[in-house]
């Protein structure tokens, strides 16, 4: 008897998109198009222009304040409902990154790690709400044709907010790295030699240990192109998958992209912590010590 | 037969760079999956690293594409 309920439910739902798709199918063409590589201008605010992307940004970091803010407003040494959710989140996190960056550096850079985990991560999962990205309007093109204006996009298909995360998260880097090293410390965490040898075979690994740091360094610079692009590509990718698997079969439009729906969300938490994991461990080579570091290396080999 | 081949237009480097990245994230997750059954105390190490690794092998395809004219 449920079962028979649910398949009514499910045909009650299918008629709405199907209807739909007649009524733009007798309007005109049903043009398959992805999505742009570019967000479109809202609107401008004096001579900053607002982009659909940076609505949806603002959107996001709104509602994690208001949380936030709801959260703590009455905090109790017991927690329940919202403050308990907050708690579990930030706990759970700060215990994952003191894993990988110890005590004590997860103490100082927790919050970096913490937030922009949470924002990827609320990002990602606000742009596969429906009506983002499929609500807009018809802007006349100065050519004279009509091209269809998102009013919201999702915030990490935009290449300028992933470049604007991992170029943040590269200045942290350095300047952690210098506190923890020291300017000097930290040329010679990249370019000098770790062993001890003496003699001829000194200047050997001098030698070798440059040639090693030179490419550190290209290794180094290359980190923030990858990591923006890796997000960027991840997300961009998703909302075409979904936007192709909607027009693929267009009566069954409202099934087909149910699956891929599922796959986005894991994609947007995956991706979250991957970079969040990665830049934790950037963050870690460089800043542990020499103690921190033969710790790390004897337990990774003893297991 | 023959033209077919030289017809091919496109990203073809895109779909080899993806093909090493599958084959690669792939090997990745088999051997996780072996090392979390052989030692399930280090299940959440493992997963830290094989979730990295898999992201640095993805990251190639995402340069392929863009390198895509």
């Amino acid at each position: 008897m449920r079962f028979i309920k649910v398949i009514l439910i499910w045909l009650a739902l299918a008629i709405v998109p199907v209807a739909g798709w007649c009524g733009e199918s007798a309007s005109g063409e049903a043009s398959e198009h992805g999505l742009p590589s570019k967000a479109v201008i809202v609107f401008n605010l004096g001579p900053l222009a607002i982009t659909n992307s940076m609505v949806v940004t603002m959107l996001v970091t709104l509602g994690i304040v208001v949380f936030a803010q709801l959260a703590t407003r009455k905090v109790q040494s017991v927690p329940s409902g919202l403050q308990n959710f907050a708690e579990w989140m930030v706990e759970s996190l700060y215990g994952f990154l003191g894993e990988i960056l110890g005590d004590k550096l997860v103490k100082k850079t927790f919050w970096f790690f913490a937030t922009i985990f949470l924002f990827i991560l609320f990002t990602n999962w606000f742009g596969l709400i429906p009506g983002i990205g499929t609500v807009g309007w018809n802007a006349l093109m100065s050519d004279g044709s009509h091209e269809f204006h998102p009013w919201l996009r999702g915030g990490n298909a935009d290449l300028n907010m992933t470049s604007a995360l991992a170029i943040l998260f590269f200045f942290m880097w350095v300047v952690w790295a210098v506190q923890a090293n020291g300017p000097v410390g930290f040329f010679k965490h990249i370019f000098a030699p770790g062993s001890d040898s003496t003699g001829v075979m000194k200047w050997f690994m001098v030698a070798i240990f440059l040639f090693v740091g030179v490419l550190e360094t290209l290794s180094i610079l290359f980190r923030p192109v990858s990591l923006s692009f890796r997000l960027f590509g991840n997300i961009f990718a998703g909302e075409n998958v979904l936007e192709a698997m909607m027009n693929i079969v267009p009566w069954l439009g409202w099934l087909i992209p149910l699956p891929f729906y599922f796959l986005e969300i894991l994609v947007g938490l995956v991706q979250a912590l991957v970079f969040m994991l990665l830049t934790a461990v950037f963050t870690q080579l460089i800043c542990s010590h020499d103690e921190g570091h033969s710790h790390g290396e004897g337990h990774a080999h003893d297991h | 037969m023959t033209p077919m081949f030289a017809e091919v237009t496109g990203s073809l480097h895109v779909g080899l760079a993806a093909l090493g990245s599958a084959i690669g994230v792939s090997l990745i997750g088999m051997k996780a999956a072996e090392a979390t059954g052989r030692n399930p105390g280090a299940a959440g190490q493992i997963r830290n690293i094989a979730i990295i690794l898999a992201a640095l092998a993805e990251g190639i395809t995402f340069f392929a594409i863009y390198l895509t004219k």
